[in-house]
């Protein structure tokens, strides 16, 4: 989170948890007094996107750039021309959370030309507990494709190992040693370590730093 | 994993190696994930060209003895129907998973439950029935993928898997059985050439001749009729004193267990009944195990369809309402428990 750069962008494979990330790091930016903006930029997958929570993260102060009105629940590559101007904005912040796998980070081949060298941070999430990231040779095929896709080069990984609400330390920590593993043969940083709240306080880690997660997308029978 | 990619797992681990379908929200990923996995296993991912051409080649691939797989949601089932009476006709076992969306029509992609009369009262033409299951967590997906495919084989039946888009995007931790689990039987019956059994083998659903058409009706009948009688499935929740039974399966019974834990701290009696087979309907649980029940509110993302069979199986006893949420709405919790108020507090339950 030191020194974050005008815009960051979230890729990684699918269910990986970019969402919840990109939606934490939007808001705890925004809490260090920055101008921030949420782009929604997962045209791959209709449910469980930033737009789904739009109204309640517009309530916190946070603008969020998403397709609007009857565009927002359809399957349809609708992309708002006011990506462009968050992307332009140099005095403000964006955060790109893009759709899953090669196929959702394609998007960001169209903005290639408008991202300048050196101005972003193009993270790739990484849970080992789902199916195709379950090792080091699973995690560097995908990031692999991610970049191919998206015609850029990965800055850091973003640690996230866990099993949903049966996540406790022993997960993480073995989750996360393969995530370091990975980054290292990549000779890549790791940037954070994604943890549900509940459990950031009680995780002994100090190679990374550990990033606590409220989690925003919500089931309709859990409780706020 | 997501309920999709469970599906999808659960069908390979079942000995499934053959998928034909075309891409539809939201059982997208799916396809994906089958299109990636099954080759890994030495089986064939198809798309089709269309639903018609998806059903049918599943009629093939069934036909000639293999474990095989077709998936969709609403718009695309129904193009599937005619397919699905000739397969459900000529006594073949497979699985169709349909994750269903707001109807009718193309409506939207939202998660709807407005699939139930066609999945549980036919669809396609002519006297059949698919064994319908409703799972509502992504291990139960899971486990009910390999159980589909079981049934199907056991009764050359056509099985369904139904559930909806959240079913199907929402990730929870799965436990994965051992792979190998399920043992394929035999299948005599099967067109596979002449090389592992005597005679012909003919898969067939065409009877001209009226008194041979009704012996096969006849015949599917009584294998229904077992079904009905073995394989009702069904999940109670805090029965014993219920006074008020909401009813409900997949995403809505998620939400109506929630429902009747407010309920019980509001010192309201309540209790949920969970159908985890749609067909057969588990009329003797619902019969069998409510019989402090004054009143029932059955729960549905659609209009008021399964309220028929809960009608049907509590035959009088008690009045039946019923709450729902249409075109891709999905029901709140307190406004559930708000009719669960109204029926408690206004004195249907005395």
């Amino acid at each position: 989170m030191e020194d974050p750069k005008h815009i960051s962008i979230f890729t990684g494979a699918f269910g990986s948890g970019k969402t919840e990330l990109a939606l934490n790091y939007a808001l705890k930016l925004q809490e260090t007094g920055k101008k921030v903006t949420a782009v929604d930029l997962d045209i791959i997958n209709p449910y469980f996107r930033i737009r789904s929570v739009r109204e309640a993260l517009e309530v916190r102060g946070l603008n969020v750039v998403s397709p609007c009105g009857r565009l927002a629940g359809a399957d349809v590559p609708a992309l708002p021309p006011a990506i462009l101007g968050v992307l332009d904005d140099s005095r403000g912040y964006g955060v790109l959370d893009v759709g899953g796998d090669d196929i959702g980070a394609t998007v960001l081949g169209r903005f290639k030309g408008n991202l300048r060298d050196g101005s972003f941070n193009l993270y790739f999430v990484v849970n080992t507990y789902r199916t195709h990231t379950r090792d080091v040779p699973g995690i560097l095929s995908i990031m692999r494709r991610i970049e191919k896709a998206s015609r850029l080069q990965v800055s850091a990984l973003i640690s996230n190992p866990n099993l949903g609400p049966e996540t406790n330390l022993e997960t993480i920590l073995g989750g996360h040693r393969i995530v370091m593993d990975a980054a290292q043969q990549l000779g890549l940083p790791v940037a954070l370590l994604g943890v549900h709240r509940k459990l950031a306080g009680r995780l002994k880690i100090r190679d990374v730093p550990i990033f606590p997660l409220d989690l925003l997308l919500k089931l309709p029978w859990q409780d706020d | 994993m997501k309920g999709n990619e469970a599906i999808g797992e659960g069908a390979v681990r079942a000995g499934c190696r053959y998928f034909f379908g075309y891409p539809i929200t939201p059982q997208s990923e799916l396809t994906h994930y089958l299109a990636r996995r099954l080759p890994e296993v030495g089986g064939l991912y198809l798309q089709a060209e269309s639903e018609v051409a998806s059903i049918n080649m599943v009629y093939g691939a069934a036909g000639a003895g293999a474990r095989v797989m077709t998936s969709s949601s609403g718009p695309g089932i129904s193009l599937m129907q005619e397919g699905l009476s000739v397969i459900a006709g000529a006594e073949l076992p497979c699985v169709i998973v349909n994750m269903m969306r707001g109807g009718p029509g193309l409506g939207n992609i939202a998660p709807s439950q407005a699939d139930y009369f066609q999945a549980t009262k036919g669809g396609g033409h002519g006297d059949y029935h698919l064994i319908v299951l409703a799972p509502n967590s992504v291990q139960e997906i899971f486990d009910m993928t390999g159980k589909a495919f079981d049934l199907a084989d056991c009764y050359r039946n056509p099985v369904m898997v139904m559930a909806d888009g959240i079913m199907a995007q929402m990730m929870e931790p799965v436990e994965l059985k051992d792979e190998d689990r399920f043992e394929i039987p035999p299948r005599p019956w099967a067109a596979s050439g002449m090389l592992d059994h005597p005679g012909k083998n003919l898969i067939n659903s065409c009877y001209v001749v009226p008194e041979e058409m009704e012996e096969v009706n006849i015949k599917l009948k009584e294998k229904y009729t077992k079904i009905i009688r073995e394989e009702q499935e069904c999940e109670g929740y805090l029965l014993e004193d219920a006074e008020i039974v909401l009813v409900a399966f997949g995403t809505a019974s998620r939400i109506c267990r929630a429902v009747v834990e407010k309920a019980r701290l509001l010192g309201i009696p309540a209790g949920l009944i969970r159908p985890i087979t749609l067909w057969p309907f588990p009329a003797d649980f619902v019969a069998g195990n409510t019989g402090n029940a004054k009143c029932f509110l059955t729960v549905e993302m659609n209009m008021g369809q399964m309220v028929e069979d809960v009608k049907l199986a509590v035959n009088g006893k008690a009045p039946v309402f019923h709450y729902g949420r249409m075109g891709g709405m999905v029901p709140v919790a307190k406004d559930i428990l708000q009719e669960v108020q109204k029926l408690y507090n206004g004195g249907v339950v005395k």
